[in-house]
């Protein structure tokens, strides 16, 4: 056989696969057309297949994903649009999730308040002025419940910011079902849980760089039993780019991270296949529309070749990097704000364009505040009029082949690769971090930014071109000054009611587990069931584990 | 000048420091001595800081909405512990709206997102020594004239003289600028009219955009040299940086309107007292 019968034949086998998958899972439409009634096919591809094209970019669904991880994308189903939200009280954020819901979001994302990221009960001093301020208030399982009243937690997926203490929300979130009656093996989402990101970017870490680890790797074992839909951790890119890395950064970051999770899970004994599908990624998306898209692209490829090649993975669920996407945050700007609707498109499009799995888009108004729900509203419209008005969603991967995009992914590739040697010679991620290599990078390349900006080198319109006078202010939302008393009394009523000696006792279990090496999961659910508080439970961590001082 | 010290301090939970440590380096380039606390700091902690380390500054950093209740406690200790000659200024995510409480707090200036690094510098060198009493910069002695772009001097002329009454001074040419000028004394200053020699000088230029009219304001200093030297320090853009002969005899130098507030700003110095000659 000729090579060229050989890649037809290749080409053909993905067809009829594809075609057996979309008997079973139907496409969106009987047929795409674009407005002027010209069919628009599932998959372009070059004239001619040749070996540079099967290896680089292969058939989406197939090894090595560059093209997307399956074979017919949003032609089946559109992303999970997922907006972050939570402020205030359970109450009020119980309450947004309710509206999201309803505008047709069709998944979950809290974000919680400062104390609860950092295990402070809301009365602790550290959390003064801080309480209900950048997402919702979680003491115990009470306020958990109130959080999730109404929604059910078997038909809806929740992913939940949370890191350093991210067994103790999720042991919460099992918690709420168990008393709904929904059994874990049901419940879908995502925690953020990844520490090592916390250590260079955003800096809510509470216990040192090993039990943290340990922790870690504690989560993807009890799932992998347990809760076997849950992402047990989402490899953020994210703030790493927030925290100003480049787009090259970014994705090298993250991947130098996700190969210490990997490697940290394989020295606990635990098998590639069964947790390595359940890793999940978050990337950032900023304002250089080809360089993201490519960015993701080259994700994609990267990491299908590590899993497979480098850890022997088996499974093609092991290899595919499934991402959530979130617009750039530090991108907007609080002179003119309206115009981050237009920045927030830009980037939202480039990772659908680069085939994101879910996807949160800013409110306009997020350089001044959190989100109105008006703003909430727009930002999640954005999404909708791309995936139903735009028509990109209608082929898929439909930048494939661009001369320009696929020479900016092999770059991005290439230079991830240099970043991955680099850490690699230092000792891993961990020993990166605790060197200061990566924050360094990152620190360089903020500073570098920042005065291309002054020099106007950089053009940021509304900021430092394009400017108005006498801007009106927008209207802002506002937490509530008195939750955090409102909190305090919560959480006195709740420590008066509850059974103290339980409580006690599975605190103490919990100091001895953290002693030796069971799992600590179990342990923390029974205190959580239990009711004791996330500080409570933290406290006892820290005094085994000791704290991280950053 | 001593070297100015500045704490640069995250009060509260939020971990965003990209801003404090960007901010921190630019100070540092500035000339300044910085001192970063890292995350995590009790307005307790920051203001035992900077007691300790004898700043003249602290720059608060909280993107986590708990400025109100944070930046106003760390200038309360200071004032309580008889540190408040330190300056406090704050930036973050900080609404427009909580600025002017934040004000009446102690905090000097907020700067929000989207401001340039070097005009925090200034504002802490101008408002330490403002603190300080000492005087900022010498005044200009007056205005020594007004520039009047006009297509002729002596169709102009006849109004300024007979309407006005202004004695004439003397017309000269000045070849560098491809000028002619007339100046008529009007009691401590004068106006000066222009007159383009070439039509493609700059005055002939300036009338095609925008008419007669004003053109530029005439500010009579000491040292010339001197004030240009500390204005391209500062960052103010200049068209001259270097004084050059203009009419008069007198040294001159433009500053960039883009400085000015869109007005044409030039600095001029006498050999001689011009009052009486």
């Amino acid at each position: 056989m000729s090579k060229e019968e050989e890649f037809q034949k290749l080409y053909e086998e993905w067809r009829r696969k594809t075609e057996e998958l979309i008997a079973k899972f139907p496409e969106r439409k009987e047929e795409f057309l674009t407005s002027s009634g010209i069919p628009v096919e599932l998959l372009y591809l070059p004239d001619q297949l040749d070996q540079d094209y099967v290896e680089r970019l292969g058939f989406p669904g197939q090894y090595p994903f560059t093209r997307g991880i399956h074979p017919t994308m949003y032609r089946a189903r559109q992303w999970t649009m997922r907006q972050y939200a939570g402020f205030g009280s359970a109450e009020e954020t119980n309450k947004r999730f309710h509206y999201l819901l309803q505008q047709g979001q069709t998944g979950l994302s809290v974000a919680f308040d400062l104390p609860t990221q950092i295990g402070y009960d809301s009365d602790d001093p550290m959390a003064r002025g801080e309480v209900g301020k950048v997402g919702v208030a979680i003491d115990s399982l009470e306020d958990m419940e109130t959080l999730l009243a109404g929604i059910p937690l078997d038909k809806v997926s929740t992913s939940m910011t949370i890191n350093a203490p991210a067994s103790i929300l999720l042991a919460m979130y099992i918690a709420v079902a168990e008393k709904q009656g929904v059994p874990s093996q049901k419940l879908s989402g995502t925690i953020q849980n990844d520490i090592l990101k916390e250590y260079i970017a955003r800096g809510t870490y509470i216990f040192p760089p090993q039990p943290s680890m340990r922790l870690i790797t504690d989560i993807f074992a009890y799932c992998a039993e347990h809760v076997p839909k849950w992402n047990t951790i989402s490899i953020s890119g994210y703030h790493i780019r927030e925290a100003g890395a480049t787009a090259v950064q970014e994705l090298a970051f993250m991947m130098a991270n996700a190969i210490s999770y990997v490697e940290a899970a394989l020295e606990a004994g635990l098998d590639i296949d069964q947790f390595a599908p359940r890793l999940a990624f978050f990337f950032n998306a900023h304002n250089h529309f080809f360089e993201e898209i490519a960015k993701f692209r080259a994700g994609r490829r990267i990491w299908a070749k590590l899993m497979k090649e480098r850890f022997g993975a088996k499974k093609e669920k092991s290899w595919q990097l499934r991402f959530h996407t979130q617009t750039g945050g530090s991108t907007l700007t609080a002179q003119q704000p309206d115009n981050n609707i237009v920045r927030v498109t830009i980037q939202a499009l480039s990772a659908v364009l680069g085939g994101t799995q879910s996807l949160h888009t800013n409110s306009r108004d997020e350089a001044l505040a959190l989100p109105t729900e008006e703003s909430a509203r727009i930002a999640l419209r954005t999404q909708q009029i791309i995936a139903y008005e735009s028509g990109v969603g209608d082929t898929v991967d439909p930048l494939g082949g661009s001369y320009y995009v696929e020479a900016l992914t092999d770059k991005i590739e290439e230079e991830v690769y240099r970043y991955l040697e680099k850490i690699e010679q230092l000792g891993g991620a961990v020993k990166a971090i605790e060197q200061g290599y990566v924050q360094r990078e990152i620190h360089k390349a903020a500073y570098e930014a920042q005065q291309r900006v002054e020099s106007g080198e950089d053009i940021i319109v509304g900021l430092n071109k394009f400017q108005i006078d006498d801007e009106p202010q927008p209207e802002i939302l506002r937490v509530d000054p008195k939750l955090g008393e409102k909190q305090k009394e919560k959480l006195n009523r709740l420590r008066a009611n509850r059974n103290a000696a339980k409580v006690e006792q599975t605190l103490t279990r919990l100091r001895e587990g953290a002693r030796g090496t069971e799992n600590l999961m179990p342990l923390i659910l029974d205190a959580v069931r239990a009711y004791a508080t996330i500080g409570e439970i933290c406290n006892v961590l820290r005094q085994e584990f000791g704290e991280y001082q950053g | 000048m001593e070297t100015i010290r500045v704490l640069i301090a995250k009060p509260g939970l939020d971990g965003h420091d990209r801003g404090a440590l960007v901010i921190a380096q630019a100070l540092r380039d500035q000339g300044m001595e910085v001192i970063y606390t890292g995350l995590r700091q009790s307005p307790e902690q920051i203001v035992a800081s900077a007691i300790q380390e004898d700043v003249d500054c602290i720059g608060l950093s909280c993107l986590s909405g708990a400025h109100n209740e944070l930046f106003p406690e760390v200038v309360r200790l200071l004032q309580e512990q008889g540190a408040d000659d330190m300056l406090v200024i704050g930036g973050g995510v900080i609404p427009a709206e909580d600025i002017p409480y934040l004000e009446s707090q102690g905090i000097a200036r907020v700067f929000t997102p989207g401001t340039p690094t070097k005009d925090i510098a200034d504002f802490i060198r101008f408002a330490l020594k403002e603190r300080k009493g000492e005087q900022q910069v010498a005044p200009p002695k007056k205005i020594a004239h007004i520039g009047i772009a006009v297509k002729s001097i002596e169709e102009a002329l006849p109004f300024y003289q007979q309407q006005l009454g202004l004695p004439l001074e003397g017309i000269e040419t000045v070849e560098s600028e491809q000028v002619r000028v007339a100046f008529l004394k009007a009691g401590e200053t004068r106006l000066e009219l222009l007159e383009s020699l070439s039509p493609d000088g700059p005055i002939a230029k300036y009338i095609a955009n925008k008419g007669e009219g004003i053109h530029h304001l005439a500010l009579e200093v000491e040292d010339i040299e001197d004030r240009l030297k500390q204005l391209k320090e500062n960052g103010v853009q200049l068209i001259h940086e270097q004084p050059k002969e203009g009419a008069h005899a007198a040294q001159i130098a433009f500053l960039h309107p883009k400085a000015t507030g869109g007005v044409l700003l030039e600095l001029c110095q006498y050999a001689q007292e011009t009052e009486g000659d």
